[in-house]
């Protein structure tokens, strides 16, 4: 099965974003204003597809506010100014045209804080394809089923899928919130510390998660846990202060930082 | 209660060991939060038993059901007026409703804050204007209006009813009148909208932004996040609006007594004359006797327990809705295969949805200013020095009386109302343990007490401070049961200013070994005074404008000999003066003289408001700091 984008009639055109290349993300020169306070500085990143992209860096480095630009998130930020080019899927989305519901729909967030809808746990999965025009009821059956399969719910939830989402633990909201955003196929999955909020077993199900989703989805993820962007990450970035100090392969950057801020960050010395 | 006093003293917050005098404070505050309960059953029990003669003698369910009511025929059936209360109401739901939740949608999610004007030319003039418009918040403003709107007297709605409202839909009606159902329903709406919209945009504020994120994050427009997920997630807050919008408009009186029509039957178009549960009290109650068992009177007060009983089944249904999402009982079987998904664009829906919104709030705005324009330019002509303030006979009314009952009527129930209210408030917050069932209790019967409409409030104060005060219609009698009205506001914002003064303070207080009503009298009220006062002004709007619990209390005498008003007499308020100039014209006194009064009055709720909005916004910026 795959999912088609259709492209009938201008206006429920779905913006084609072509992730057939080796690159999914690219972040070239991105400078963020906050008002006048500059947030990020000269960001330069690739984010390679079927990789898994950790942010690391001390609080307030910024690391939300640039996983928040591939989405266009900040766009609620009163105030806030991007320059440079981000382009995800071969597209500029900045540019003028872009279709903002075309770009979430391809690249999907989770929330630090899991944010289940007030609904059923079915209903919180057939959201997002139900906005997107999907009404027949057997194939929102199996969007849910395979979305849930591949949150690594479906054993659990199976039997309580008309029961409210409010009504999970954390660790299952979270899931479920994962379940949601991959309900719509996204091409790139954008993680803010998906695990601060749960205890460690849930964090170990989030985290086998993440790395056989690698498989369908491109993700970035945004974390204080060292160990956590150690054992799941392949690249790693490192911040501070607006600046990406340093980025490339986990395993090299965690045993041998070329930059001493690095090493000192990731050795605890400060942060 | 000396068992929960015991507790609440042993508990946390108490720090000295109890003595005499504290204890006896705190009986006092217990016996003010007890006032509410009293007076509910109070009520319900005086309005029952004056309603039993009509009971005994027709019998309770033949007056129910009973369709025929006929004054001279001695028959008293109330089921045409219950009918037509239903049928109004529920008009007014639908079309009060719509345009209060709607609006209640911009004001959270498309009000924008300021204008964006762009004047880059040369005159100076306009460059100040254009920065001047810029500077106003619009949200502000829009807040504003829908207070102002709550604040105009129900009788000043009724003109507008009978003149505007009735003179725009009467080319649809045959008899070329327009009053009835339609107008009934109309100009409830409009008095219903505030209500509905304050209430759902707090809970529509109350909603996580996470939710509203969330939804973006999907791929929604912010149109697709508002109506499918932040909506629905303030459904519950939405529907108690609703609720509370339907009380308001069952026990709404004077308004619908001026454009139903009056009379007894069922609604049969859109224009037949109608008369529903408080109207009729209103039409025929001076008809009737003063005897207790005189079958017309008793009847009225049977009007008015069903009235009651229906206000108080609106208001106990409150707590039924449900406050969180639960889910559904059962398992759901998928039975999904295969096919293809197709995404596409959608979203006409909440699109369309939105502009509803835009529409029904400029609406709003549009009501509210055709409003102010129709009482003002039909007002001010008629406004004079001697009008106003002149000597006040027969044959030259003016409102110097009016002036002078209302300005009593408001000092006395204030002096009965705020130490009570404040006191229950202290009990409520400060004595008893928080969440107790006892707190839960007085709660229900104060949010009861608020819900009851105000002409049973009037067929109250007429059987008991009526009767206390002399046997005959007062000021003070009319001051007594406007006391009991403002009672639960003044109660319900004292609380919410008490619980809002830090705990730190208290405990500063206690640690310099200060006794608990010292620390109340001294710390804690004193930093609740702002939220005190705006209850104070509220309940000074609400008395201004109230007529149906006034014309039954300190009754409609509009010339005095001289112009010194004894409270002891009667006096008619400005606002039942308004409605006088309606209900008992005579060439001195009619639409004329109305619409001068309706000037004065819209001049006070300004001021009303203006002094809340400067209270409220000196807090405001306190808390920045
Ligand atoms: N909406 C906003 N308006 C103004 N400044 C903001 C806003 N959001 C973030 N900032 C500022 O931008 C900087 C980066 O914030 P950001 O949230 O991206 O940090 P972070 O690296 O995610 O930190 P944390 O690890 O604490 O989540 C901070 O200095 C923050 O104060
Ligand atoms: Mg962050």
């Amino acid at each position: 099965m795959k999912d088609r984008i259709t492209e009938t009639g201008a206006k429920n055109r779905l913006d084609r974003f072509d992730f057939t290349g080796e690159t999914a993300v690219r972040v070239e020169g991105v400078d963020l204003y906050y008002g006048d306070f500059q947030a990020l500085k000269k960001i330069d990143m690739t984010v390679k597809k079927h990789e898994i992209t950790a942010m690391i860096g001390p609080s307030g480095c910024g690391k939300s506010t640039l996983l928040k630009t591939l989405n266009r998130m900040n766009d609620l930020v009163e105030g806030c100014r991007v320059e440079g080019k981000i382009t995800v899927g071969g597209r500029d989305i900045y540019a003028k045209d872009t279709d903002l519901s075309a770009l979430r729909k391809n690249v999907g967030m989770v929330f630090q804080k899991p944010n289940p809808f007030p609904m059923s746990v079915y209903d919180n999965v057939a959201y997002a394809p139900r906005t997107f025009g999907v009404k027949k009821k057997d194939l929102l059956d199996e969007i849910v089923e395979r979305s849930l399969k591949q949150a690594a719910m479906w054993d659990e939830l199976k039997d309580r899928l008309k029961k409210s989402a409010l009504g999970l633990s954390g660790g299952q909201q979270q899931r479920l919130c994962i379940a949601r955003a991959l309900s719509v196929r996204p091409q790139v999955l954008l993680m803010d510390e998906p695990t601060s909020a749960l205890d460690p077993i849930s964090t170990g199900k989030i985290e086998e998660l993440c790395e056989e989703l690698k498989q369908d989805v491109t993700i970035v993820i945004v974390t204080h846990n060292m160990q956590q962007a150690a054992r799941i990450s392949d690249k790693t970035g490192f911040f501070l202060l607006g600046e990406l100090i340093e980025f490339g392969e986990t395993e090299e950057m965690f045993t041998s930082p070329k930059r001493p801020e690095t090493e000192r960050y990731i050795t605890g010395r400060f942060g | 209660m000396d068992n929960t006093l015991q507790k609440t003293q042993n508990g946390k917050r108490r720090i000295n060991v109890s003595k005499g005098k504290e204890k006896t404070v705190g009986a006092l505050f217990f016996v003010c939060a007890g006032l509410s309960v009293v007076a509910v059953f109070g009520i319900i029990a005086y309005i029952l038993y004056a309603s039993v003669p009509a009971f005994r003698e027709y019998g309770f369910f033949q007056m129910l059901f009973g369709a025929k009511w006929n004054t001279e025929r001695g028959e008293y059936g109330l089921l045409t007026m219950l009918v037509n209360t239903l049928v109004v109401t529920f008009g007014a739901l639908l079309i009060g409703g719509t345009i209060g939740v709607f609006t209640a949608i911009f004001l959270v999610f498309w009000c924008p804050d300021r204008f964006h004007l762009r004047y880059e030319g040369k005159n100076r003039a306009l460059r100040r204007i254009a920065r001047a418009v810029n500077a106003i918040n619009l949200r502000t403003v829009f807040d504003q209006v829908i207070k102002l709107l709550s604040g105009i007297p129900s009788v000043i709605f009724g003109y507008f009813g009978v003149s505007v409202i009735c003179a725009m839909i009467k080319g649809m009606d045959v008899y070329g009148i327009g009053k009835g159902p339609l107008a009934s329903a109309l100009v409830l709406a409009i008095m219903i909208v505030p209500t509905i919209a304050s209430l759902s945009k707090n809970a529509l504020e109350a909603v996580p932004q996470s939710y509203f994120e969330g939804a973006l994050a999907l791929g929604n427009t912010k149109a697709q996040a508002v109506f499918r997920v932040v909506f629905p997630a303030a459904r519950s807050g939405v529907v108690s609006a609703l609720i509370l919008g339907v009380g308001r408009a069952v026990g709404e009186t004077m308004a619908v007594a001026m454009v139903s029509g009056g009379r007894v039957f069922f609604p049969e178009g859109l224009f037949t004359p109608v008369r529903t549960l408080t109207t009729n009290i209103a039409i025929e109650f001076a008809d009737a006797g003063h005897a207790w068992d005189d079958p017309l009177r008793s009847a009225l007060f049977a009007s008015g327990f069903v009235l009651l009983l229906l206000a108080l089944v609106v208001n106990l249904s409150l707590n039924l809705v449900p406050k969180e999402y639960k889910g559904k009982k059962g398992t759901k079987q998928l039975r999904g295969q295969g096919g293809e998904a197709v995404y596409r664009k959608k979203g006409l829906v909440p699109e369309i949805l939105k502009y509803a919104a835009f529409f029904m709030a400029a609406l709003v705005v549009a009501v509210l200013i055709s409003i102010i324009l129709f009482i003002l330019i039909n007002g001010i002509p008629h406004l004079s020095w001697s009008f106003l303030f002149g000597p006040s006979d027969f044959s030259h009314p003016s409102l110097l009386p009016a002036f002078i009952s209302t300005g009593y009527v408001i000092l006395i129930s204030l002096a009965i109302a705020l130490p009570v209210g404040i006191g229950a408030a202290i009990f409520l917050v400060e004595y008893a343990k928080p969440g107790s069932k006892l707190v839960k209790v007085i709660r229900t019967f104060v949010d009861t007490l608020a819900g009851v409409p105000s002409i049973v409030f009037g067929l109250f104060g007429n059987l008991f401070f009526c009767k206390i005060f002399g046997d005959t219609y007062s000021v003070v009698a009319g001051s007594f049961t406007m006391a009991l009205i403002i009672l639960p506001t003044i109660i319900r914002s004292t609380e919410e200013s008490l619980i809002a003064v830090p705990a730190s303070l208290r405990e500063a207080s206690y640690g310099l070994g200060a006794g608990k009503a010292r620390t109340i009298f001294k710390v804690v009220l004193p930093s609740a005074f702002p939220g005190i006062a705006t209850a104070a002004i509220l309940a000074i709007g609400r008395i201004v404008g109230e007529s149906a619990a006034l014309i039954y209390t300190s009754g409609m005498l509009v010339t005095t000999e001289g112009s010194a008003v004894n409270p002891m007499n009667m006096g008619a308020t400005l606002t039942v003066f308004l409605y006088m100039c309606w209900a008992e014209p005579n060439s001195y006194l009619g639409f004329n003289q109305a619409y001068a009064t309706a000037v004065v009055l819209l001049l006070c709720t300004l001021i009303l408001n203006f002094a809340v909005y400067l209270i409220q916004r000196r807090v405001q910026k306190k808390q920045k700091r």
